[in-house]
């Protein structure tokens, strides 16, 4: 067994298969788009990126776990009319104060898929109505803008430091943390070790109930600083923006070449994931394609990526 | 000897530049027990991959009954007479034994698109009777315990094989008897003399070499890729087959019982009147410091659910456990690790190896409370407890990077055990420890508990054999039926005998 070589196969593909996207993704683009590459649209596509790099980056840990969070999306519409209605009376405040409702959103998630012993996808797929509702009775009129003299107070997320918008340093100072606790903490390491075999895990005394329960926690708060920050980017409360994320945010993963079974994956993966489908997403609006294509597409991308990274032994299901 | 059955010249396989069988040559004759052994990866499965129809060989040929011989699937090869009995087994657990048996072949027993299942239980009946096996076939396969699913196994082989080539099938045997108890050991060997006797040819892979004495006619020895020696079994003795597996002969004192301590008087771990009900009842027992303690019994004696109930996995009953003199209760396996109790788990694959992770993780997995400070981890740290582990336990890899499903099975039980060792736990639970394991790893592994007790753990064994539970045990307790039968002293030189301990189990 000393010598044995790998042989070359589609798994070898799907480890650079995030970075070949992502070169086709922006080549493709900035041919067929001229200003594509420009600075003012960077700008704003780092701007559109921010808030799904967060979301993204913590649902990567409920996936790690072979679970899913299906209430990501819902759960930004909440903080994000939580913010836009509040951020006049609180400030910035605000915003720990959502990582605070994100926690608790997500420690609810945790408990119920652990205490009870459910599928993730069933829990979350019924949690995710709370979510609506607190989003749609907040805001019964459709969205609700920040007044204009409390402007002021959300107005720094989007100004730029060096030509970089403030609110996308955040989100990759966010996934800086992210990568560390997924790399250098007990929390990370038994996150994965669940995801990878959890029978194993569990008799190796890993505390698994713990793991995941700080994996649905993560992707709660995560998914609330998003949805504040989504109050700051539109200025206002919007209790349907988070509907088509949990889509975009889960193929983000899917595209970096997280396992959507568990136990393999990085929060550097998601990033590459973000840019990427954030490029597609902008390059396709500057062409001027019907905005109702956007979510086929990104559906395309998330059935794609799943195809090309699952393990061809079949392993790699998404029933956990 | 029989006809010629099989043939195979030159046959090798290659996966992309890595060559993992080469220049076989084998011929099974009607009516013979051909063993097959070597280490892990010396290439036995590969081989039977190849003739059982689930690859194709890279290079040479291979001849059925004198004719050409290929197939394209497992169903291929069944349609020609050659059936294989999977290591890992291949049932499906919620159908039922008639279904699992007869799976694949419903159109025989269907009108219209309905199953006749009556029919198919009776011949189901029929094919378990062949094998003196009294099962009920409409039960479902997860009900029924692993032994009597290997069985129900060779039923549905020998069941496919015997209808195309009458008596003159090929059955392939990949370690049937790891998960089987001594007394169903002896029933399949009854069995597989009976298919002997009707001029079937059987190929026996094990990793027991005495059982490989016992009921082959001749010997194939593979080392990394090659066959290095056949020979027929009479004349054949462990020794001289050890030497051909792995290239040196064997130390002679094989569980290393020089290193065997003597255990101190401190009690580490008291069980008083334990019970899980339907499982055991009323056990009680002393584990010494530095002792090895020995748990024999038959499948379903209860042992293995006392591990379970030590180890955190289940709760008993009734009964108390003192952890050095403290009552403790285990809600999971988590808190009993916490309280100094940990196992090696029985199936390594799918309970002890976190798979996809690095051999690093494996490693520290079971430490990382202690080796943290605040939940954080210096990947320093890490990497120094895994490289020292490495070394220590003689893991054969390219780096602590590496993936542990690219192990070979007995390194990947060296990362387990160096696992539990890092653990820092003071009672280890192995539960088969060398299930699986090839001898080389073996002795390594044997070598590793002796350390282990040196440095003053306490460890419960569940041995793979009598054999080796006698070997490696410095006391054994007996059990059948749930209730604690006996307990032998087991200083070196005064070991018990197998037969007294047997008695005791049956």
């Amino acid at each position: 067994m000393a010598n044995k070589k790998k042989s070359f196969s589609i798994s070898d593909y799907s480890k650079y298969m995030c970075l070949i996207s992502i070169v086709l993704v922006f080549g493709i683009f900035s041919i067929v788009i001229p200003n594509f590459i420009g600075a003012y649209s960077l700008q704003n596509m780092m701007i559109e990126a921010a808030p799904l790099l967060l979301m993204a980056g913590g649902l990567s840990f409920v996936i790690y776990t072979g679970g899913i969070d299906l209430g990501a999306g819902p759960m930004v519409s909440c903080t994000c009319v939580l913010t836009g209605i509040y951020v006049a009376r609180f400030g910035n405040v605000i915003i720990p104060i959502m990582l605070v409702v994100g926690l608790a959103m997500g420690l609810l998630n945790g408990l119920l898929v652990t205490k009870l012993k459910l599928p993730s996808f069933i829990v979350t797929l019924c949690t995710t109505n709370f979510w609506s509702y607190i989003a749609l009775t907040l805001c019964p009129n459709g969205s609700e803008i920040i007044p204009m003299d409390k402007r002021f107070m959300v107005k720094w997320a989007t100004q730029k430091v060096a030509g970089i918008p403030v609110v996308f340093i955040i989100a990759l100072l966010g996934i800086l943390l992210l990568f560390i606790f997924q790399q250098y903490t007990v929390y990370g390491k038994s996150i994965y070790a669940v995801g990878a075999n959890v029978s194993a895990a569990r008799l190796a005394g890993v505390d698994t109930d713990k793991a995941q329960i700080s994996a649905f926690v993560m992707s709660g708060a995560c998914s609330a600083l998003a949805g504040a920050f989504y109050a700051y980017k539109l200025k206002s409360a919007v209790p349907t923006v988070g509907d088509a994320l949990t889509l975009t945010a889960i193929a983000s993963v899917a595209l970096g070449g997280t396992s959507m079974a568990g136990g393999r994956g990085s929060v550097l993966r998601t990033l590459i994931g973000v840019v990427t489908i954030t490029g597609v997403t902008s390059g396709l609006n500057m062409m001027g394609v019907d905005p109702l294509w956007k979510n086929i597409v990104i559906g395309i991308i998330l059935i794609a990526a799943v195809c090309l990274n699952s393990d061809t032994k079949g392993r790699d299901l998404i029933i956990k | 000897m029989g006809d010629l059955l099989f043939e195979a010249k030159g046959v090798g396989k290659t996966y992309g530049a890595n060559t993992v069988l080469r220049d076989i040559d084998m011929q099974v004759y009607s009516g013979e027990v051909i063993g097959l052994i070597g280490e892990n990866g010396a290439g036995k499965s590969t081989l039977m991959k190849l003739i059982s129809g689930v690859e194709k060989p890279s290079m040479g040929e291979m001849f059925r009954m004198g004719k050409p011989y290929s197939a394209s699937s497992i169903l291929d090869a069944n349609h020609q007479g050659i059936g294989m009995v999977f290591q890992e087994q291949s049932l499906v657990g919620n159908l039922t034994i008639a279904q699992n048996i007869y799976l694949g072949r419903e159109k025989g027993y269907s009108k219209c698109g309905f199953v006749n299942w009556n029919k198919m239980n009776q011949d189901a009946k029929k094919a378990l009777g062949r094998i003196d096996m009294d099962l009920d076939p409409s039960r479902k396969v997860r009900d029924i315990d692993f032994a009597a699913r290997q069985m129900v196994e060779i039923a549905k082989v020998l069941d496919v094989v015997t209808e195309a080539a009458n008596g003159h099938a090929i059955i392939l045997l990949d370690e049937p008897t790891t998960v089987l108890s001594d007394e169903e050991i002896k029933k399949l060997f009854v069995q597989v003399r009976n298919m002997k006797e009707q001029g079937n040819a059987v190929i026996f892979i094990s990793h027991r070499l005495d059982e490989v004495l016992e009921i082959t006619d001749r010997i194939y020895v593979f080392k990394d890729g090659e066959e290095t020696a056949v020979m027929p079994t009479k004349g054949a003795d462990v020794n001289l087959l050890y030497e051909k597996m792995v290239g040196r002969t064997t130390t002679g004192e094989f569980y290393v019982e020089h290193k065997q301590t003597v255990q101190t008087d401190e009690v580490i771990l008291e069980v008083n009147d334990l019970s899980l009900f339907g499982a055991f009842n009323h056990v009680s027992f002393e584990l010494k410091k530095g002792e090895v303690l020995g748990f024999c019994g038959v499948e379903g004696s209860g042992k293995e659910d006392i591990c379970a109930v030590l180890v955190g996995d289940a709760a008993p009953t009734a009964g108390t456990i003192k952890v050095k003199g403290r009552e403790c209760t285990f809600p999971n396996p988590c808190a009993a690790r916490k309280k100094g109790i940990l196992s090696v788990p029985k199936e390594r694959r799918d309970e002890g190896m976190i798979g996809l992770l690095s051999i690093e993780d494996n490693i520290i997995v079971s430490h990382m409370d202690e080796l943290s400070s605040h939940s954080f981890l210096s990947a320093k740290k890490m990497h120094q407890v895994a490289e020292n582990w490495v070394k220590k336990a003689g893991v054969k890899c390219f780096s602590i990077a590496e993936r542990i499903n690219q192990l070979s099975g007995g390194n990947a039980q060296k990362v387990i055990f160096a696992r539990a060792l890092e653990s820092g736990c003071e009672i280890l639970i192995l539960n088969h420890p060398t299930r699986g394991v090839d001898v080389g790893s073996k002795e390594e592994i044997y070598d590793l508990v002796r350390d282990m007790t040196a440095e003053g753990h306490s460890i419960i064994l569940l041995g793979d054999t009598l054999d080796e539970c006698i070997g490696l045990s410095s006391r054994i307790i007996v059990l059948r039926d749930g209730l604690i039968r006996g307990s032998f002293e087991c200083p070196v030189g005064n070991k018990p005998l197998q037969l007294d301990i047997v008695q005791q189990m049956m």
